[in-house]
């Protein structure tokens, strides 16, 4: 991958004032963690590779953050899908971000949201899962409703509630998240049997459509639970189901919050 | 000296749990290291650190402090009493143990906690010193050592390059300890292997200094941007305390729960009347670092922070305590440059 065009560009936008800010990767002690940059000269330091998981869309939520707007970011596919489908749910005006498109072996340059989302239909509309993924997803549809249950249990009895989960997806922008709201206290909010796995399927459930299936919150989980099993089934019934993977149209209404005469079921009418 | 093989170390606690206690050790799982109940078959992991504290058998995630009958308008008490079984908390970190030291002063400062100190009193605490260490650790920035003996009551070192573990008692409940491992362990003699070198990664001094003069800084802006407020320093972190209390009730019954609360949480300042003293996670982020080293070495004389370097490991957002102390170490530094 060519980094140093990527640093090149980088500096370049800050520069040159379309950007007030990037935000990328940076080698710390051979991890590789979020960078925020706002001198040209700190471009240098910015590194990517197949470890940097974080979403950085996630970032967009930070009220610190709102005043180095226009904002650029170091986008992987799954991660220009988020920028997408935040515009196509009014989070985010297309003005606000430029994104340093980097791709599974190449970095494509500096794009606006158009740009990033015609990158997309053009050369990541098909992004199949890594083989690991897919051989668990394999596994797990292949179990009975009784052994998933068991399954599910046992994860999330792992859990203790520290919402590393919903912190690290851009697509939790709540500024009160249904876990938060106790009037009524819809979901205990103990790290124990019937508080997580409430949560843990409600936070799928509020994605089923929208989970751009980027895998950092299962790269987040100090606990180690497969997350991504959850939410890349039910993004794929989506898609089966209404032939929709989210992040692909900034325009597109949302699949789960949106009605229209020609849908299928016709219990509604 | 009491010796035992590294290969061994099931059978000391088969030993163990056959005395009657409930053996807590870091057991390896799908590639994750966490310390949890052992059981016949477990693999434990005396090398590496896991991603959980020993403060989950002493201060749990959750934990029922409080239980009522309900009959219409009516309640009546139930008794609670703290579930404070007999544990050995075996081959934990010797930053672990330390961090005890601020969690029994905490949990019996101005409110004595009964749930805290039955299992407090229950638990035998055996630290394994430390003969590796990564980047992220840093107990020696923050007064421990890896093979400190602080709060032990007794420990386990390597021996003969990691084929032996010595295992000497430091306390009366260590001498029973050894007592209930009988056969487990042997007589012998052995040379302990030379703890990790953890170089010093700031001078603690100065953070405090600094912290003392500068809570308006833009500095905590800037240190604290990776931060995206989830929980998971925090609840991984061997010091931190914060704890919720809920009520949960059905028509016939309420329990009150103690849940683990982070300062990290947007909510965890919210007033009632909707005001907010710590908004951002700029504020957060700087009542995080200084409750570690500015109120409770003011309160306690105790820091905050042992070095475990948990919250660096696991925060994918790039978060790291070590760093952000050498940070404002070196801003103290050149504050006091251009002073002088």
């Amino acid at each position: 991958m060519d980094l140093d065009r990527l640093r090149q560009d980088a500096a370049a936008v800050l520069s040159d004032g379309r950007a007030k800010m990037v935000i990328g990767f940076r080698d710390r002690d051979g991890d590789r963690v979020p960078a925020f940059i706002t001198d040209a000269e700190q471009a240098a330091e910015l590194v990517f590779d197949e470890t940097c998981l974080v979403n950085l869309a996630a970032y967009l939520k930070k009220i610190e953050l709102k005043r180095f707007r226009p904002v650029a970011l170091v986008a992987r596919p799954h991660v220009c899908r988020s920028l997408v489908l935040l515009a196509a749910e009014a989070q985010i005006a297309a003005e606000d971000v430029i994104i340093l498109a980097v791709g599974d072996q190449e970095y494509h340059g500096v794009m606006d949201l158009a740009g990033a989302a015609a990158l997309l239909n053009e050369q990541y509309a098909e992004m199949p899962h890594e083989a690991d993924l897919a051989k668990r997803l394999e596994e797990i549809s292949g179990l009975t409703p009784e052994e998933r249950s068991r399954f599910w249990t046992e994860q999330f009895a792992k859990c203790t509630r520290c919402y590393a989960c919903r912190a690290a997806c851009p697509m939790c922008y709540c500024t009160r998240c249904i876990v938060e709201k106790n009037v009524p206290q819809w979901i205990s909010t103990a790290a124990a049997r019937h508080g997580n796995y409430a949560w843990n399927v409600i936070r799928a459930f509020h994605l089923a459509g929208r989970c751009t299936e980027c895998g950092a919150c299962e790269a987040a989980c100090p606990q180690g639970i497969p997350l991504m099993l959850l939410n890349a089934s039910l993004a794929r019934d989506v898609e089966d189901e209404f032939g929709v993977k989210a992040g692909y149209d900034a325009e597109a209404e949302p699949v789960i919050g949106s009605w229209s005469a020609d849908d299928n079921e016709d219990f509604i009418r | 000296m009491k010796l035992l093989d590294a290969t061994k170390i099931n059978d000391l606690a088969a030993a163990l749990a056959r005395a009657g206690y409930r053996v807590v050790a870091p057991i390896e799982d799908s590639g994750v290291v966490r310390l949890t109940e052992w059981t016949e078959g477990a693999t434990i992991r005396t090398d590496v650190i896991g991603v959980n504290s020993a403060k989950d058998f002493l201060f749990p995630r959750s934990e029922v402090i409080g239980r009522w009958d309900l009959d219409g308008d009516d309640f009546s008490p139930r008794d609670v009493q703290p579930d404070a079984q007999k544990t050995v908390i075996l081959a934990v970190r010797p930053c672990d143990a330390a961090a005890l030291a601020l969690l029994d002063t905490i949990f019996n400062w101005d409110y004595k906690d009964d749930f805290y100190n039955a299992r407090r009193q229950a638990a035998t605490i055996v630290p394994m010193a430390c003969t590796a260490a990564d980047e992220q650790c840093f107990c020696t920035s923050v007064g421990g050592a890896p093979d400190a003996t602080a709060n032990a009551d007794a420990m386990l070192r390597s021996a003969d390059g990691g084929a032996t573990f010595i295992l000497e008692p430091l306390t009366d409940k260590g001498n029973a300890l050894l007592d209930a491992a009988g056969d487990a362990a042997r007589e012998g003699e052995a040379a302990a292997d030379p703890p990790a070198e953890v170089p010093q990664r700031f001078d603690v001094e100065a953070v405090t200094e600094w912290l003392s003069e500068n809570f308006e800084s833009d500095l905590w802006t800037t240190l604290s941007l990776g931060c995206l407020g989830c929980g998971a320093c925090a609840y991984a972190c061997p010091t931190c305390h914060c704890f919720d209390m809920q009520d949960e009730a059905t028509r016939t019954e309420s329990v009150r729960l103690k849940n683990w609360d982070s300062c990290g949480f947007g909510l965890f300042t919210l007033h009632a009347g909707g005001h907010n003293p710590r908004p951002d996670q700029t504020a957060r982020w700087r009542n995080r670092v200084m409750h570690k080293f500015a109120y409770i070495p003011e309160r306690f004389e105790l820091l905050g922070c042992t070095g475990c370097g948990r919250c660096a490991r696991l925060c994918g957002a790039g978060m790291s305590m070590s760093e952000v102390c050498r940070r404002i170490a070196d801003e103290s530094k050149k504050a006091l440059a251009h002073e002088s």
